[in-house]
């Protein structure tokens, strides 16, 4: 059986002819694929709009793309070895409720209306020390991502300062909406800040004074 | 040697056939304990709606749910069973009615609790809840 399966390799590798017939297959393979692409990228035929969602086929590898980069990329990092001090994560937050919070939220706190427009939309990062190493959070802040309107705040940021944020980002598991706005308070910053406004954040009415809700069935 | 091989099936066969009546049981059961579709008919909203709003929404980077991409967070409790929750969020029956109040006032229903009043207009949360209860 091996022997055979060795044979007829041999075989192939030897015919010239067969070997022609399966570089003409592999080039116009490569064609077909550059004519499809030239198709696709002239003909307007992929939509780039954001308020169209990704197809699930696009979001999964787009999304596992990313995940893995930053995998792969964040292996060179060092993180600092001492803990993260409340100094760090007081200036974390204070960084991250004036850059971060308009499109990433917080505790109990909305994004900012216009955020339900981007496509992807941006996460709320509750659980992001979960999904992350701190290096990992580190690349991701300092390097920004790709098509996703994710900035590089390592261009406007000092390496302490995006410690500080990652080191705001291991503690927000641990802080309830209550502390976030304590925390708002304590940094002289608008409470209501990214309050549903009137239009509503996804483009609804502002909702009226609450009904009362049902009691039962 | 065959016959040791023989015996030792026969031994595996009957905790096997076991096991699998137990599965069959569980799966049967699993499927007349449902009784969805009375709570949500006529109630209206759009599930396919309600989806790309809980993309828009990004309710899966705190919850888990199936059919969403990306939505595997791990902050609030799964949706993929929501239909057969007995209470939202610890203090309302779940009713669509009151699945549409929450999810336009959570901090009304819980003060301080760590989802967000993200603005939904009612006809937005009527299609979220369609999804949620569509949810199998």
């Amino acid at each position: 059986m091996v022997s055979g399966l060795w044979r007829a390799i041999e075989g192939f590798l030897t015919s010239p002819r067969l070997l022609l017939l399966w570089f003409a297959g592999v080039l116009s393979g490569l064609l077909a694929m550059g004519l499809g692409a030239i198709v696709v990228i002239e003909g307007g035929l992929f939509n780039a709009t954001a308020s169209t969602p990704h197809s699930p086929v696009v979001a999964l590898a787009a999304h596992t793309a990313f995940i893995r980069s930053v995998q792969v990329r964040a292996k060179g990092v060092k993180a600092p070895t001492a803990p993260f001090t409340a100094a760090q994560v007081a200036a974390g937050f204070r960084d991250y409720d004036a850059s971060c919070a308009a499109c990433h939220g917080g505790p109990g706190i909305p994004r900012a209306d216009w955020a339900g427009g981007m496509t992807p939309t941006p996460p709320y990062l509750e659980d992001a020390a979960r999904r992350w190493r701190p290096e990992e959070l580190y690349w991701i802040v300092g390097q920004g991502v790709k098509m996703t309107a994710m900035p590089a705040w390592g261009e406007t940021r000092s390496d302490a300062e995006l410690w500080n944020l990652v080191a705001f980002l291991k503690a927000l598991p641990d802080i309830t909406t209550t502390d976030y706005l304590r925390m708002r308070t304590a940094a002289g910053r608008p409470r209501a800040l990214n309050a549903p406004p009137a239009s509503g954040a996804l483009g609804g009415a502002r909702p009226a004074p609450p009904p009362l809700p049902e009691t039962g069935g | 040697m065959t016959s040791d091989r023989r015996q030792d099936r026969s031994t595996h066969v009957i905790p096997l056939l076991g096991a699998l009546a137990i599965a069959s049981a569980v799966t049967l059961c699993g499927c007349v304990q449902r009784p969805v579709e009375p709570k949500w008919a006529n109630f209206g909203g759009d599930p396919a709606r309600g989806a790309v709003l809980i993309g828009r929404a990004s309710c899966g980077a705190c919850h888990e749910m199936s059919g969403i991409e990306g939505a595997n967070g791990q902050v609030g409790p799964p949706l993929g069973t929501f239909a057969h929750r007995t209470m939202i969020a610890g203090v309302l029956p779940n009713t669509p009615g009151n699945l549409v109040y929450w999810l336009r006032h959570p901090q009304a229903v819980v003060p301080g609790n760590a989802m967000p009043d993200v603005g939904l207009s009612d006809a937005q949360a009527r299609d979220i809840a369609a999804y949620l209860y569509a949810e199998r």
